[in-house]
């Protein structure tokens, strides 16, 4: 090879065996599902033949599907919401000095560090309704006179998996606002507290204004994973009872895995990945305008 | 009263309920684990019970064959991370070191993978599997896995390389090195930290992934410790429970210990620009 030729190739073959395995094993199930969704399928997997859109027509023909459809948004934004406004409080009071910081920071991780599947299936023996200790908590407190089946009717059900769901986004989210927490300049704040700010003003106008490019990632990130999170409600009640805390998520897995609906199943694949590709040129783009802003500012700094 | 420890005070009244509800179900895993088997279905039910049995756990062990469903654990877990951190560090290696055309759309690239999850991909991943005639082994959750936690890897490893000074290389070209000599025998040692702290994280995530290991595995013997642990739970009439949080004692503790230990530097990579 000629050395003029060398240079600009090194970094390519450095990057290309990376670049190829990407493709190939997250590229090429997305073509194999848009070609799949065309398709006539048997249950054994079997091409029948090309029907074009038959079967995203059956899709939106489908109650289920629309159940599922309305369950999901009720999930992912209860879910996001109610991570994001107990995150910022506790990444607030962690990026403070206090006795035993250190601690309430293992404790506050705690859960990122179990795999979601362990978490689930601790809750779903903690909620037993005959045996559940969460119950015997509750009635030694006198909260309750009876046990309670949480996860035997579906409202209660998805709701406490709706809980747990947040538990588990706690963690990633409060670590975003502590990186963005510490990037804040504090001269801003000495300058506010001399002219005599209240700390309520000092988080509305000076820290909210700041953070708001943090809240913005972590709201795309978390609505990304969990609008895809299965093992949460797969575990604790595998979308039942009666399909009733089915989620797309669930019900996608249920279609190809349990009811061998292959043709079915890649048409609602393909609609979550569009759903899952727009938020993730949303995210792509805010991170592009972000390293933009920073470049700015490097550039007003050497100015 | 120092205002500190007012503060204090006020700070972990404030998280005490968060506190208690990511400890109860641990509590509760311990206390179940170690009680004796009909002490798990009395009326009212309680947290006390007559006697720490530690047998649980032996029992466990071989009625749930736990000691198989961690090698398998082991060997995906372990493969990898070796392998993605391998097929990473040239790459990330490239993303700090090098100015070349394309280098914007491969990082996007990457973030757009990143964002790519497993379960809407499930139904395609495991018609490759089937093509590739790897469903069943064990190896099909290597590959995925190495995959799905590569961007993430490059990403940490890049946003660290980037903070290893440039001149320490560059003195040694002029002291007539090759830039392939100056990469192992300078700047990798440097890198030995940022590895092993990305290399334990991927391999807890490969270690707690579950949607591709329930279904890239059907036969019994080949499931990850995961997959095992809610085979015990699903579509049972009779859960051994007190198997069951023996079972997720051992598979969680040693995680959640090293996880702890290490975070501060997954906040500090994702500080560097993991996130941003």
């Amino acid at each position: 090879m000629k050395s003029r030729t060398r240079i600009p190739t090194t970094p390519l073959l450095m990057i290309l065996p990376s670049f190829l395995l990407a493709m190939s094993i997250i590229g090429y199930p997305i073509l194999d599902l848009a070609w799949t969704s065309m398709q006539e399928v048997s249950r054994f997997g079997k091409m029948m033949g090309f029907v074009g859109l038959v079967n995203f027509a059956e899709v939106f023909r489908d109650p289920l599907f629309y159940s599922s459809l309305v369950r999901t948004v009720i999930w992912t934004v209860a879910v996001v919401g109610g991570t994001l406004i107990i995150s910022l409080p506790i990444a607030i009071m962690l990026n403070d000095d206090f006795y035993g910081r250190g601690l309430a920071r293992v404790i506050v991780m705690l859960p990122w560090a179990i795999s979601l599947t362990m978490t689930a299936v601790l809750w779903r023996w903690s909620l037993n309704g005959r045996a559940g200790l969460i119950n015997a908590t509750l009635m030694d407190f006198h909260i309750i006179t009876e046990p309670i089946e949480w996860l035997a009717t579906a409202p209660l059900a998805f709701t406490v998996e709706i809980l747990v769901g947040i538990l588990v986004s706690i963690p990633f989210t409060t670590t975003i606002f502590l990186g963005g927490l510490s990037s804040l300049p504090q001269d801003s704040y000495e300058a506010a507290v001399v002219d005599g700010a209240k700390p309520w003003e000092l988080f509305r106008y000076i820290t909210l204004p700041l953070m708001k490019p943090f809240i913005n990632i972590a709201i795309v990130l978390n609505v990304i994973y969990v609008f895809n999170s299965l093992p949460i409600i797969w575990v604790m009640t595998e979308g039942g009872p009666a399909n009733g805390t089915d989620i797309l998520v669930t019900y996608l897995y249920k279609l190809a895995f349990r009811f061998g609906q292959l043709g079915k199943a890649s048409a609602i694949s393909l609609i979550m990945f569009s759903v899952l590709f727009v938020f993730t040129i949303a995210y792509v783009l805010m991170v592009m305008r972000q390293e933009h802003d920073s470049a700015d500012e490097e550039v007003k700094h050497d100015a | 009263m120092t205002p500190k420890l007012k503060k204090s005070l006020l700070y972990w009244l404030l998280l005490s309920p968060l506190c208690v509800v990511i400890l109860l179900p641990f509590g509760i895993m311990f206390v179940t684990a170690l009680r004796p088997r009909d002490e798990l279905f009395v009326y009212p039910p309680t947290w006390t019970f007559s006697e720490f049995r530690w047998e649980n756990f032996a029992e466990m062990w071989v009625k749930t064959n736990f000691g198989g469903a961690l090698l398998n654990s082991l060997y995906v877990s372990l493969t990898s991370t070796i392998i993605a951190i391998v097929l990473s560090i040239p790459a990330a290696y490239a993303l700090s070191r090098y100015r070349f055309s394309g280098k914007g759309l491969y990082r996007n690239f990457l973030l757009m993978t990143q964002m790519m999850s497993p379960i809407v991909l499930v139904l395609g991943l495991f018609r490759l599997m089937v093509h590739l005639n790897l469903v069943n082994s064990l190896n099909s959750l290597v590959v995925t896995y190495v995959a799905f936690n590569m961007a993430f890897t490059i990403w940490m490893l890049q946003s660290y390389f980037n903070t290893i000074p440039r001149e320490l290389e560059e003195a040694s070209w002029i002291d007539g090195a090759t830039s392939f000599t100056s990469l192992v025998k300078i700047f990798l040692p440097l890198a030995v930290p940022a590895m092993v702290v990305t290399a334990i994280f991927t391999f807890i995530n490969s270690w707690n992934e579950f949607v591709l290991a329930l279904t890239l595995i059907r036969s019994q013997n080949d499931y990850t410790l995961p997959v095992q642990i809610f085979s015990q739970v699903a579509g049972r009439y009779q859960v051994e429970w007190h198997h069951v949080m023996a079972a997720t004692v051992l598979a969680t503790v040693p995680v959640a210990i090293v996880f702890s230990w290490l975070q501060r530097y997954l906040i500090r990579g994702m500080a560097l620009g993991a996130v941003k």
